[in-house]
């Protein structure tokens, strides 16, 4: 097991690093810098903004003093756009938002995804079984930038129980359609994925066994049938991670909650690099820690992964 | 003696590498797709979408570009769907004309799927098989670089392309084509591996066939019921990823449209009793959709019958 964590962490470094020297090395081939504008800037004036941000270094220099200061102190440099703010405080600002909603989303996601693909794969066949197929495809083509205009027609123009947007720190009136646009695609993906995982599941020799040993079929479910069953959900979840990190964009947007993805698009509209950047990178950590505890999680529980 | 056989061998691997796909098997196939009544229904809505957006602008009295000015800013009053104005969906707030707009946006959106689709399977197939049957140690490099280029926010990066590279349509298909093939090459190579040690893959090497003629000639043909289920499954992977970037107003250029952007406008604008400007283009999308996904699991049924 240490061995396959040590292999694991092994790819993890690495792919860390090539997405902060490509995500850089976009940045730095991108027409137009962080300073040109409307009003050309004089030469001299320029070429002190330049030195100040070490921009008149080298490429592969200001990429070794970049990444040194993210490892060592954890800076992400200054807001090109924003003179007064640092990159940190904007993803400091952002962050804990995005980590909140992101987090109850996921919980929803999961705790609801699963148990409804059981339910559906134990009643196959019934209205139940259609019930939640149908509920999952329905979920799959109302993705978020969908579900969130809907949502707010629904309960903020039509019914006026939910805020149509902002944050107010956090309270539950504002979380919970952010959180019910991000979670239904993923929801039903898990769902799907839980039900056809289990129907292969409850189809096996061994659950036959089980049965005709008469075991109680609680047992058989609880120690039998959902272990097995739950290993490709467990594989799903670093991509659904990495979807609902995508889908803050969207709903960071739509509901007005300030997280890091409307940082992110504003600074993709103002080409300010060092924001973009920063914010990449730590996604980028976050996607990769994910799926790599996903992963450790998977060889936990499948005897069958030697490592 | 060997030596003056050489003609009738390499005649005999040309008969070999020229034997058909099994048509059994195909038939088969389209037989068991007939059956499957939400596939079959789902097939002849996705055409019809298709259709019209090709017949549907000979019937337009505006075109996607052109303001009417009455409706112009007053889209709630005058823009509402009507025949008599011409403007079969209603307008846009800014007095254009809905109807030719969602044609528009259909034309856009369903190219970009079809076509990032198809660069997505064709690099990820070769990738696939490549990988797959190589085995060893090139195997696992190429695998490890899609585990790599896996766990990286694509939607963040594809952002990132096109900030850098500067918004088109071009950006965008070579965008989500590169960034989504990884999945496909990974169900690729699995079947490959499975294919690899069969007997008429070692006939072939055994009469001499390359490893890249033996991995288009051989093994991709064999591989195309599977690739065939997940491209159909990919195409509306892709029309949402584009459409999200429409959405973030990060995709296709005005006045040019899509549903993303159509969305996104007439989501911006519910407020104001113009629900129609949301309704049209959300519904073409999402039937559009189920019916990628009704006929992907169709085709699956029909393909890969021990998948049920």
């Amino acid at each position: 097991m240490i061995n396959y964590i040590i292999k694991r962490i092994g790819i993890a470094i690495p792919t860390l690093l090539i997405l902060i020297a490509v995500s850089f090395y976009l940045m730095h081939a991108a027409p137009g810098g962080p300073f040109t504008s409307e009003r050309p800037l004089p030469a001299q004036v320029l070429a002190n903004i330049e030195a100040k941000y070490g921009l008149d270094q080298p490429i592969w220099r200001q990429m070794i003093n970049y990444l040194w200061g993210v490892i060592t102190e954890f800076d992400f440099g200054p807001s090109y756009k924003y003179h007064d703010r640092t990159v940190n405080e904007i993803i400091g600002h952002g962050f804990p938002i995005t980590l909140k909603y992101g987090f109850w989303s996921f919980i929803v996601a999961v705790g609801v995804g699963i148990p409804l693909g059981a339910i559906a794969a134990i009643r196959k066949n019934t209205w139940i079984d259609y019930l939640a197929v149908g509920v999952s495809i329905g979920a799959q083509v109302l993705p978020n930038f969908v579900m969130a205009p809907l949502l707010i027609i629904v309960f903020t123009l039509w019914l006026d129980w939910l805020p149509g947007g902002g944050w107010n720190g956090g309270a539950w009136q504002y979380l919970v359609m952010p959180v019910i646009a991000l979670s239904t695609s993923y929801m039903a993906s898990i769902a799907r994925i839980t039900r056809s995982s289990m129907l292969e599941v409850l189809n096996t020799n061994y659950i036959r066994t089980a049965r005709s040993k008469g075991l109680p079929t609680k047992v058989i479910f609880f120690r039998h049938v959902l272990k097995p069953s739950l290993l490709p959900v467990i594989s799903y979840l670093g991509p659904a991670f990495v979807g609902l990190i995508t889908g803050s964009v969207l709903i960071d947007i739509y509901f007005s909650t300030g997280g890091m993805g409307y940082f992110f698009v504003n600074a993709a509209f103002n080409r300010d690099y060092s924001v973009m950047m920063g914010i990449t990178i730590v996604v980028g950590s976050l996607t990769i820690l994910f799926s790599l505890i996903a992963d450790l999680l998977y060889a936990w529980i499948d005897p069958k992964i030697r490592y | 003696m060997i030596v003056g056989k050489k003609g009738k061998i390499k005649k005999m691997a040309e008969n070999l590498s020229e034997s058909g796909a099994g048509r059994s098997l195909w038939k088969d196939a389209r037989m068991r797709f007939m059956q499957n009544k939400a596939a079959t229904i789902s097939l002849f809505i996705l055409l019809s979408i298709v259709l019209f957006s090709f017949i549907g602008p000979y019937f337009a009295v505006w075109s996607y570009e052109q303001i009417d000015w009455n409706a112009m800013g007053s889209a709630a009053r005058v823009g509402m769907p009507s025949i008599e104005s011409g403007h079969f969906f209603g307008t846009d707030d800014l007095g254009r004309d809905l109807y030719s707009r969602v044609i528009q946006g259909t034309q856009i959106s369903l190219m970009v799927g079809v076509l990032g689709a198809t660069v997505a399977v064709i690099v990820g197939t070769l990738y696939g098989a490549t990988s797959g049957y190589l085995g060893g140690r090139t195997d696992q490099i190429m695998m490890r670089i899609v585990d790599i280029l896996m766990s990286i926010p694509y939607m963040f990066v594809l952002i990132l392309l096109l900030v850098v590279f500067g918004r088109s349509i071009g950006m965008l298909f070579i965008g989500i084509g590169l960034l989504s093939w990884l999945d496909m090459s990974r169900i690729v190579r699995g079947q490959t591996l499975n294919l690899k040690n069969k007997e008429f893959i070692e006939a072939a090497r055994v009469t001499g066939v390359s490893d890249f003629k033996i991995i288009t000639r051989h093994i991709v043909p064999n591989l195309l019921g599977i690739v065939a289920v997940y491209a159909t499954l990919l195409v509306p992977g892709i029309i949402l990823a584009e459409s999200f970037i429409s959405f973030l107003g990060l995709g296709v250029q005005e006045p040019s449209t899509s549903w993303g952007a159509l969305i996104k406008e007439g989501a911006g604008t519910i407020s104001y009793d113009t629900e129609w400007q949301l309704l049209f283009p959300l519904a073409f999308f999402v039937v559009s959709l189920f019916c990628f996904y009704f006929i992907g699991d169709g085709l699956r049924d029909a393909l890969d019958p021990k998948e049920r």
